[in-house]
């Protein structure tokens, strides 16, 4: 069995939250991150680079992903094995142990893995659902179903997230995207052009800020072969770019597919799950026709590290995540248990 | 706190000899030794490490720390816990220091000279010759620099040095007829051990501070599966995940490489012996592999008192550097050499490793006033730095410092203008170092020291739920007591071996237990189990039998057949695994347990229910009178 680390990183707080398992028992975690992050460029006064684990907890199941509502000491977990989510209160100084508080449960257990997304309403509540059909907000603290997808359909989520606090987009595996309102039942929905089967589909949503229009978001498509589509939010229909990323198709774990739009930086991307790096891409210099686009950066940490050298598999990206402040800085997770923290450089442009 | 051998003691007397006992009265619990902690230091303190343990009636310190926070008494541990007043020799057995950093042996000559102490001390040879330096430089600091009067003299460090007794790894030594210790690998600095202590039966393993990866110049800790009553290990980084070794040297090398690359001169301040040459290991490497051309230095006199030290330990450093030893010193350098005062003034970049540690005096200290004014130059501070020292004082950022000249006399201000970092480059265990100790070692219980107990929390559930043992972390001056279960070596007589395996059964199991029947004779420090004849015959004594009767009075308007009959009945359908015979010469049976039915003439009705059995049944007797008394049903 591999370690598996979800991480989602806490908004306003110095820190993330990881959940890893080795056999039975899962651990979640919250990490302050290191203070030499925080150091200035000639400070040096911060001897401090380890992870320091300020609360931690024990989930009874591998947990399989982890999210944190944003403004509440409160995350969300799903089980690889269970039809409920799991509630933690992370904790305050009082205590360094994550309880959990309580259980949203499902009508029933989904056949593959539930995707969840913290709502951004005034009341914490969580977006969550296997397929479409199934796809709800919940209310954290009552358990009211708060709103439901009106669409009845079976296939398999691979995306959620809210653009604002009513507007959310769904991303099926198949690749077809889904806007719906949580003021309004049905939703808009926008297959790919031409689809190809066996392909699995994630995406990415870059917004300037938690409440902004659909008209500041950007959204990517990405394949599990490579294919990468660009959009504005207001016109899903016709991508304003599309391309075709020099990658391996690994059809193992389409789970770990991951796209993540850099949230200083303008049009810049990030991409994993392929393999045991995380590339890095200008979009600006993107053309629809022409070769693959070459990646800015590329973060190889987890294949070269001292773990990989002697395992008989190399490493593959769970996850990552940009930094909400730090420009050029990320973290990343991979499957040999490994958690990076990384700053990463534009060869070109600086020196 | 109970001596295993008083209790027994106390035991015979309440039993009197003509008795038969049962081996399983003898309650575990009654056995029962208490181990205790009492914590004058450690204990989610950190900054001092000072701990009694009472095990088996021994008294024994392990560690005495100094805190190095503190410029008052509080920086010595509490000794009032061991005794009011006077000496504390005859309130420990022994003392053991784990290794030479001062918040582990910093109290030591305060302790044995001032408070008074005339017993063993013990710590391994390395820890043995480098301790007396670093109290030396240290009181040199405190007394001569800072001016304090309540401290230890360098007499007195010697003093107490003479009453060290150096331990050998792995290697048991009897303090005195009962406790005995052992002494284990640690890694974390020269010379640093883990101590097993055991009195009888009963043990316990202190860690001192210890590290599971091996880095440059020292291997990893080790022990074997001991199984200790206790296991005691430091927590310091037990709430920390720790960046990879890797990084945090590849950060340094950064630095010191931009510096260089620059032109500016970086000077590194340490004690001779401790991170100092892994850092030299370090940088050697990087320079060979990097083929880089910038000087580097190490204080005269230093390589020479490093390379002594090493050589005289060699056994105590890692695989590698025993290995490479034999064909070159491994201290000796390619690109490292020996340093002179003059090149302080040479103009380009350079790297210097200098004492003292903390920039409080000497070479290290000459240098930085040279260097400080230049923002080109960096200073690395690679661990802590006592307060009141420079060290100290630009780790907290402060840009302008006096100098002080002869008598203190302030001579002027220097413009702190190069870089300052600090990397430690300590080498503690972190979480995961900890489980696998624990998983080395397989204690009965678990204790942990040097941490805060609200951000332990989450550890002591790991521990508790992996390991299934408990999970201690007391406070400062707190006491913890640990039941542990001793096993008490009996030897049994022939005789009784072979009369309890004729009585068939399943064989003895250890994991499950059979009651037997014998007596227990303890004589002198022997115990003996035979059979009870036996036991009488040893003592000269004749068996009594004891037989208990009682009357049940029923009233039942049958004969006194039919009662018997009917009582007969009741039971059989009552005790059904027992045995029960209705003997036509007019008794029940029940066991040993024999029950007779008589009545009066002149009131046939009222029949007395006569039960008699022997000691053997006193429990089913008794059940069996209570039973009858509420009447037969009809």
């Amino acid at each position: 069995t591999h370690i598996k680390i979800c991480i989602y990183f806490n908004s306003g707080i110095r820190g993330i939250c990881v959940a890893g398992y080795t056999g039975a028992k899962s651990e979640i975690l919250e990490l302050l991150l290191p203070l030499k992050l925080y150091a200035g460029e000639n400070q040096g006064l911060c001897a401090e680079r380890d992870f320091k684990v300020q609360h931690g907890g024990f989930s009874e199941e591998p947990v399989e992903s982890l999210i944190h509502i944003p403004g509440t000491r409160c995350v969300v977990t799903t089980g690889s094995s269970s039809s409920a989510l799991q509630i933690w209160d992370i904790g305050g100084d009082d205590s360094d142990v994550i309880k959990r508080t309580g259980v949203i449960n499902l009508k029933s257990t989904p056949a593959k893995g539930i995707t969840i997304a913290p709502g951004l309403t005034d009341e914490p509540a969580v977006l969550h659902g296997s397929c479409i059909s199934e796809v709800q907000l919940t209310e954290i603290a009552t358990g009211r179903v708060l709103y439901t997808v009106a669409k009845e359909s079976s296939d398999s989520v691979s995306g959620l997230q809210f653009v604002n606090a009513c507007v959310f987009l769904i991303c099926v595996s198949n690749g077809t995207l889904l806007m719906g309102d949580i003021r309004d039942p049905s939703t808009c929905d926008y297959p790919l052009q031409d689809s190809k089967s066996g392909l699995h589909w994630s995406f990415g949503l870059r917004s300037d800020s938690s409440q902004s229009e659909p008209s500041c978001c950007t959204v990517a498509r990405l394949s599990s072969s490579g294919h990468m589509l660009l959009y504005d939010l207001r016109d899903l229909q016709s991508p304003f770019c599309q391309t075709q990323l020099n990658v391996q198709q690994n059809t193992s774990k389409n789970d770990f597919l991951n796209v993540s739009w850099a949230p200083v930086l303008n049009r810049c991307l990030s991409v994993s799950g392929f393999d045991g790096t995380v590339h890095i891409y200008n979009t600006m210099d993107w053309s629809t026709e022409g070769q693959s686009p070459q990646p800015v950066f590329s973060h190889r940490g987890h294949e070269m590290s001292h773990e990989a050298k002697y395992s008989s598999s190399l490493p593959v990206v769970t996850t990552h995540f940009w930094h909400q402040s730090r420009p050029k800085t990320l973290l990343s997770a991979a499957t040999d248990g490994s958690l990076h923290v990384w700053d990463w450089v534009d060869k070109i442009i600086d020196r | 706190m109970i001596h295993y051998f008083n209790t027994l003691k106390v035991f015979t007397f309440v039993l009197h000899p003509w008795l038969v006992c049962k081996l399983t009265d003898m309650h575990p619990s009654i056995l029962l030794n208490v181990c205790m902690c009492c914590f004058a230091g450690a204990g989610q303190d950190v900054g001092r490490s000072c701990i009694l343990v009472s095990i088996g009636g021994k008294n024994i310190m392990l560690d005495c720390g100094m805190h190095m926070g503190y410029n008052d008494d509080r920086r010595f541990p509490d000794f009032s816990y061991i005794t009011q007043n006077g000496r504390l020799t005859e309130f420990l057995d022994c003392v053991i220091i784990s290794h030479f950093h001062l918040d582990h042996c910093g109290a030591l000559p305060y302790m044995s000279e001032m408070v008074g102490y005339d017993g063993p001390i013990y710590m391994t040879h390395p820890t043995k010759a480098i301790c007396p330096i670093l109290l030396e430089d240290f009181r040199k600091i405190t007394v001569d620099k800072k001016g304090e009067t309540n401290f230890f003299t360098s007499q007195m460090i010697k003093d107490c040095m003479k009453k060290v007794v150096p331990l050998n790894l792995h290697q048991t030594v009897q303090v005195d007829e009962e406790l005995e210790i052992k002494a284990y690998y640690a890694g974390h600095v020269l010379g640093a051990a883990m101590v097993q202590i055991k009195v009888g039966s009963e043990s316990v393993v202190y860690t001192g501070d210890y590290n599971m990866t091996p880095d440059r110049h020292l291997g990893a800790a080790w022990i074997d599966k001991c199984r200790p009553d206790l296991l005691i290990s430091e927590s310091t980084y037990a709430t920390t995940i720790r960046d990879s070794k890797r990084c945090r040297e590849r950060d340094f090398l950064k630095k010191v490489h931009e510096t260089v690359e620059r032109g500016g001169k970086v000077l590194i301040p340490v004690f001779a012996l401790g991170r100092a040459q892994e850092l030299c290991i370090l940088l050697e490497t990087f320079w060979e592999r990097m083929n880089l051309k910038a000087p580097i230095y190490f204080s005269t006199g230093l390589t020479e008192k490093a390379n002594h030290y090493y050589k005289l330990f060699i056994t105590w450093t890692n695989q590698k550097i025993r290995k490479t030893f034999v064909q070159r010193n491994m201290f000796e350098f390619k690109h490292i050499k020996a340093f002179d005062r003059s090149y302080a003034d040479n103009p380009g970049p350079m790297v210097v490793f200098a004492t003292p540690g903390m920039l409080h005096a000497g070479q290290s200290l000459l240098i930085f006033k040279k260097w400080a004014g230049n923002e080109k130059n960096m200073v690395i501070m690679p661990g802590y730095c006592v307060q009141g020292t420079v060290g100290h004082k630009i780790l907290n950022g402060q840009k302008k410092l006096e100098m002080e000249g002869r008598a203190t006399v302030i001579i002027g201000t220097l413009d702190v203008k190069l870089q300052v970092e600090y990397m430690s480059f300590s080498a503690h265990a972190d979480a995961k170092g900890i489980m696998q100790l624990i998983r080395m070692a397989e204690p009965r219980n678990m204790l942990l020291v040097h941490g805060e107990a609200k951000k332990m929390e989450f550890l002591k559930d790991k521990i508790e739920q992996e390991f299934s043992i408990s999970c201690y972390m007391p406070a400062n001056g707190e006491t913890t007591s640990i039941v542990t279960n001793p096993s008490v070596p009996v030897d049994i007589s022939l005789n009784l071996l072979k009369r309890e395996m004729a009585l068939g059964g399943p064989l003895p199991d250890a994991k499950r237990p059979r009651t037997m029947h014998g007596t227990l004779i303890m004589k002198d420090n022997s115990l003996r189990l035979v059979s009870p004849e036996q036991a009488l015959k040893e003592l000269g004594l004749s068996e009594h039998q004891l037989r208990f009767t009682c009357r049940v009075q029923l009233h039942d308007p049958h004969s006194d057949n039919d009662t018997l009959g009917r009582i007969y009945t009741h039971l059989k359908s009552v005790l059904k695994t027992y045995s029960i015979q209705h003997v036509p010469d007019g008794t029940v049976i029940v066991e040993s347990i024999v029950i007779k039915v008589t009545s009066s003439a002149e009131e046939p009705n009222l029949k007395v229910i006569l039960l008699s059995w022997s000691y053997q049944d006193e429990e089913l007797g008794s059940f069996l009178s209570t039973l009858l008394k509420k009447g037969l049903p009809s």
